[in-house]
């Protein structure tokens, strides 16, 4: 029985990781994955083609310690803008790595389809952009400035409603 | 990993160099960018100040942050995005600019001219007419960029796109001018000014953050509520209250992480607000400061969040919830007429006080709360709760307890008297048309909770009273039985009463009845009960009542009437006890006429189920207008209570004594009684008299399913698999059977009377004169015997007696019956006679006699037998001497219209006195002649 409950995961750099199939679960991509191909996937390793095996041992850990979480309700209507909760503090503690492996992580839940690792995420990113300026901003996500001073200065103005 | 370490690398690099726009496409492919969707959803995360900074970090990010779908949600969360207003915005604005397009297009060389120079201030110049409006910069701007991106160098192309750009913020420009001129009363009112505008939800939701956001995050910030600017920059309590409401709107669309602390921190301040100006209205309504201070903290209540506090204070503290007690005590209605008897006056008195003080409290509300806040309803609501429902729950739980009939009267009477009060109550001018039906609501949810019970109850409690009247009267009729039974036969003077009271029954009681069965469908009202009182009037002058009868039924029918009164308001007597509809009319005369009479199955029991029935229904009738399942549920109920009632009237009552008549007139024989005076057979005419009262049951049962139940819609009549109708067919039907069953017992004990009454009666020398008495044949009366006259009167008595009580083609078939038996009977008397010439004249005026009898029954059949035998008396007048002319007249069958055989009629030429004289003679001619011929 639990033989068959595991299942195993390639990462891009080809190493084989062996995961508890209600764990791989939390993602969707994997989950949906499963029942269109069945009991198949038990038995070969499936390739994760984008995601190195560092970012994959952190996106299993996560859904190792989520795996407890009731499945996310996918309501779209127009308060799912308002997500409810906070980081909590493990999350918090695990999203503590460098800005590449949080984008990494980010781009792996999106890839997989982990709706919970990727609010958690993106909370992170939110928080890190706090208080920093538009240049700082441009370095931390490595976006070329295209504005004019006067065009930037521009934009100051017209949304100075927004300024204390 | 590789991957990364480069671009950590060229990351960091943001020196502009030669080799930079190289790198940079390196850096693109390789260094793990996030998503446009994922960055979108990162913002979403951030807060307003930061979001229109990040919107300064490159073009992309700025049509990201820019973008209407950001903001539209934002408004939406503040109810104030009007989807279809924009709609029509947006229609209006795309024809504007197709119409505008064209023109434009041709001013296009110009401009090109002078957008190269990048003046964002020469551009605005030269575009200075179209900013009447807004959408025409938008396209302008993209009908520049369409020609410069495809003309000019990079450098240029930004320009432009700026000067497009710029163009279009013209009119923003003037935004934070117009957003640093907001003074502290138009904050106020910011939500009024926002407009629904696709491609402008930002500049929009600018004006609500403008106006609302530093003192959103002000108290947010604030530790101390009465530090909050928002109270120092508003010092009208009124003013602060619409603030913190729109504040409190506002922080609907604050999605940025942390926004629940920041609402709850929020709402705890409206919270602390609310309760200082609850606070004070409370103060202002303990001093009864109704017009000022109550009427000010209310309105700043209903500014703050729609007032519900403030109502609910003002309910709470009505004196209606607080002093509830002194509008009535629920057992007084039990207490005041002695233990165990509902007193609807008490609770009449208990509903009036509650109407009055209801409708005093809604002036006050009136007065104090603003037309737009619906304050009647709470209150409605509440009082209902906790007044009528507490007021009714022990009453109900005490009647229950004590007296089943005062629980069921007690359930009826304060729900009729709910609903009076709901009609009384004045609504508040902001209650709104639905305001009764919410009152309809309120009630029914008092009512709910007791409603199945009541409707259990009553029905039980009609069955059991009922059977419980009708076991009464059988027992009482089982006492009586034996002395009954002498007095039935001894007592011959009864027979008179009976008859004057079944003709004068019949008189009173079939012409109403008559006209009834039309009645449910369409008539109107006023003429019939004033013929049911004419006939009242008439006819109980000339019929003397016994004084006892009157002792003991008047006092109980106005009882009947006042608890069974149908509208009939129109109709005015005189009367001094005017019965005010058929049914009690009729019940009214029925009691006084069969009072003396104890028959088999009474009239009277049958009257009491029906009066039990009636209210039964009634007061169940009243759930009806709750409406709804309780409407369906009380109809079911009235079906079952009347179906009950026919079942226990039908099978208990009228069967069984219909049964036990059937069983008298079997054992009648009329040898047995010595009594050879009497005119008529007692135990047939107890029979016919119950099918009269039988027939009177059942005619009744019928006016009171047409009266109560279909015309009071309890039930359909048309509905044929209907429960209620079925079983109704099923009474009538088991009545005509039984009614059957005992007419032909009747017609066995008719004949058996009749035959006793000839073999009694008759003399041997009534049809022979002279045989035994030698007195002179010569001498003699003519006119029909003493025996035929006796035989006619009971016969004719007795079918008299069904007319109009039982169904036509019943009586034809009774009377067919009847006759074709007599017929036969007399056929076998007339064998047993010896009749000499002289004689039969008496026999021909016998003959005579049977005749115009039967000739009233009006069957041309059964008078062909008559005729036939009128003819056959005929043979006895022949004279001896010729005997020939005699034969011819046996031997002719035309004579006798085929009923008599030349062989039968010979027997009855037998029964000639001097038959043995002439008997040679007529065989002779009879068989003589029939030899020559053959």
């Amino acid at each position: 029985m639990s033989e068959s409950q595991t299942l195993k995961l390639m990462s891009n750099d080809n190493v084989e990781i062996p995961v508890d199939r209600d764990v791989a679960c939390r993602s969707i991509l994997i989950k949906n994955m499963m029942d269109d191909i069945g009991e198949q996937a038990m038995t070969e390793a499936i390739p994760i083609p984008n995601v190195n095996e560092a970012v994959l041992n952190k996106v299993i850990e996560w859904c190792v310690h989520h795996k407890g979480d009731p499945p996310a309700a996918n309501d779209d209507d127009a308060d799912t803008r308002k997500k409810t909760t906070d980081i909590d503090e493990w999350d918090q503690k695990f999203m503590q790595v460098d800005q590449e492996m949080l984008f990494e992580i980010i781009l792996a839940a999106n890839y997989l389809d982990i709706k919970a690792l990727l609010d958690v995420g993106c909370k992170t990113v939110a928080n890190m952009i706090k208080g920093k300026s538009p240049e700082e901003i441009r370095k931390t996500f490595n976006i070329q400035n295209d504005f004019t001073p006067e065009e930037e200065d521009q934009i100051r103005r017209e949304n100075e409603w927004a300024e204390e | 990993m590789s991957a990364f370490k480069r671009t950590t690398v060229t990351g960091g690099l943001q020196r502009q160099s030669i080799l930079a726009p190289l790198r940079e496409t390196q850096i693109i492919s390789s260094k793990p960018v996030l998503p446009a969707e994922i960055l979108s959803t990162i913002l979403d995360y951030l807060p307003i100040q930061e979001l229109l900074r990040f919107a300064r970090v490159s073009k992309r990010m700025r049509e990201m942050v820019y973008d209407d779908t950001r903001w539209v949600p934002r408004l939406q969360l503040m109810g104030c995005w009007n989807e279809s207003e924009a709609r029509r915005r947006a229609e209006a604005a795309r024809r504007k600019r197709s119409e505008t397009l064209q023109s434009l297009q041709q001013q296009e060389a110009k401009k090109v001219g002078i957008g190269v120079n990048g003046q964002p201030n020469g551009t605005s110049g030269a575009e200075q007419p179209e900013r009447s409006s807004v959408t025409i910069f938008d396209a302008a701007a993209e009908v520049q960029r369409g020609s410069y991106v495809n003309g000019g160098p990079s450098k240029a192309a930004v320009l432009e796109l700026d000067d497009g750009f710029d163009a279009m913020d013209l009119t923003l420009k003037e935004r934070p001018v117009s957003y640093k001129a907001l003074d502290a009363s138009s904050r106020l009112k910011v939500f009024s000014q926002v407009r629904s505008l696709r491609g402008f939800a930002r500049q929009e939701y600018g004006k609500v953050y403008g106006a609302l956001a530093p003192f959103y995050l002000n108290t947010v910030r604030c530790e101390n509520h009465t530090n909050a600017t928002i109270f120092r920059t508003y010092r009208d309590p009124d003013q602060q209250a619409q603030m913190l409401s729109n504040v409190t709107k506002f922080s609907n669309s604050d999605m940025a992480q942390g926004w629940q602390q920041r609402n709850e921190k929020f709402a705890a301040l409206v919270a602390a607000f609310e309760q200082a100006v609850s606070r004070e209205f409370e103060q202002a309504l303990d001093d009864g400061d109704v017009a000022g201070k109550m009427r000010k903290y209310a309105h700043v209540l209903v500014s703050l969040n729609g007032g519900h506090k403030g109502v609910e204070i003002f309910i709470s503290r009505s004196s209606i919830i607080s002093s509830r007690y002194r509008l009535g005590n629920p057992l007084d209605c039990l207490n005041q007429k002695g233990p165990g008897i509902f007193s609807s006056e008490q609770s009449f008195i208990f509903f009036s006080n509650l109407s009055t003080a209801f409708n005093e409290q809604v002036g006050i509300l009136d007065q104090v709360f603003p037309a737009s806040v619906n304050t009647i309803v709470p209150f409605i609501k509440r009082v209902g709760k906790e007044v009528i429902a507490e007021y009714l729950t022990p009453l109900f739980d005490e009647a229950h307890y004590t007296n089943i009939e005062a629980y069921l009267k007690a359930v009826s009477v304060t729900c009729e008297q709910c609903l009076e009060l709901a009609k009384s109550l004045r609504p508040t001018s902001a209650s709104g048309d639905d305001f009764y039906e919410t009152v309809d609501e309120v009630i029914v949810g008092i009512f709910e909770p007791h409603i199945d019970l009541y409707l259990r109850e009553e029905l039980e409690f009609f069955k059991k009273k009922s059977t419980s009247e009708v076991s009464n009267w059988e027992k009482r009729l089982s006492e009586q039985d034996a002395s009954m039974e002498s007095m039935f036969m001894a007592n011959v003077n009864r027979q008179a009463d009976k008859r004057d009271f079944l003709t004068s029954f019949k008189k009173v009681v079939m012409m109403p009845v008559n006209v009834l069965p039309a009645f449910p469908i369409s008539s109107p009202f006023g003429s019939k009960p004033a013929t049911a009182k004419a006939l009242v009037n008439g006819d109980t002058l000339p019929i003397p009542e016994p004084p006892s009868s009157q002792a003991s039924t008047r006092p109980s029918s106005p009882g009947v009437i006042n608890g069974t009164t149908l509208s009939v308001n129109g109709t005015t007597t005189p009367l001094p006890e005017p019965p005010t509809t058929e049914l009690a009319a009729k019940a009214a005369i029925m009691n006084s006429r069969l009072e003396g009479i104890r028959s088999l199955f009474s009239i009277e029991v049958a009257l009491n189920l029906v009066h039990m029935a009636k209210s039964s229904i009634e007061r169940s009738a009243v759930f009806v207008r709750l409406g709804g399942n309780f409407a369906k549920d009380a109809r079911f109920q009235c079906e079952l209570i009347f179906i009950s009632l026919l079942q226990t009237l039908g099978t208990r009552h009228i069967k069984a004594g219909f049964d036990q008549a059937v069983d008298h007139l079997s054992n009648y024989n009329p040898h047995e009684t010595t009594d050879n005076k009497r005119s008529t057979v007692t135990p047939l005419i107890t029979f016919l008299e119950l099918v009269n009262v039988g027939d009177l049951i059942q005619q009744m049962i019928d006016v009171f399913y047409g009266q109560e139940m279909v015309a009071a819609k309890l039930t359909d009549r048309d509905d044929f698999l209907n429960p209620a109708v079925k079983e109704k067919k099923r009474f009538e039907q088991m009545l005509d059977e039984r009614v059957a069953a005992g007419l032909n017992k009747g017609i066995e004990v008719l004949m058996a009377e009749v035959e006793h009454v000839c073999a009694t009666v008759q003399k041997a020398e009534d049809f022979n004169p002279g045989a035994s008495t030698g007195a002179n044949p010569d001498v003699m009366d003519i006119g029909p015997s003493e025996a035929a006259n006796q035989i006619v009167e009971i016969v004719s008595s007795h079918t008299k007696m069904l007319v109009g009580s039982t169904d036509k083609n019943m009586l034809d078939v009774f009377n067919q019956e009847v006759g074709m038996r007599l017929f036969a009977a007399l056929c076998k008397h007339l064998k047993r006679q010896r009749i000499s010439v002289n004689g039969s004249i008496k026999l021909i005026s016998d003959m005579n006699h049977y005749f115009t009898y039967i000739q009233t029954l009006k069957n041309a059949s059964l008078l062909q037998f008559f005729k036939a035998l009128r003819e056959v008396s005929q043979i006895y007048l022949v004279d001896p001497s010729d005997a020939k002319e005699l034969a011819t007249i046996i031997a002719d069958g035309d004579r006798f219209y085929g009923i008599f055989r030349a062989e039968e009629v010979y027997q009855f030429a037998e029964r000639r006195a001097d038959w043995y004289q002439i008997k040679s003679k007529v065989e002779r001619a009879m068989y003589g002649i029939g030899c020559v011929v053959m």
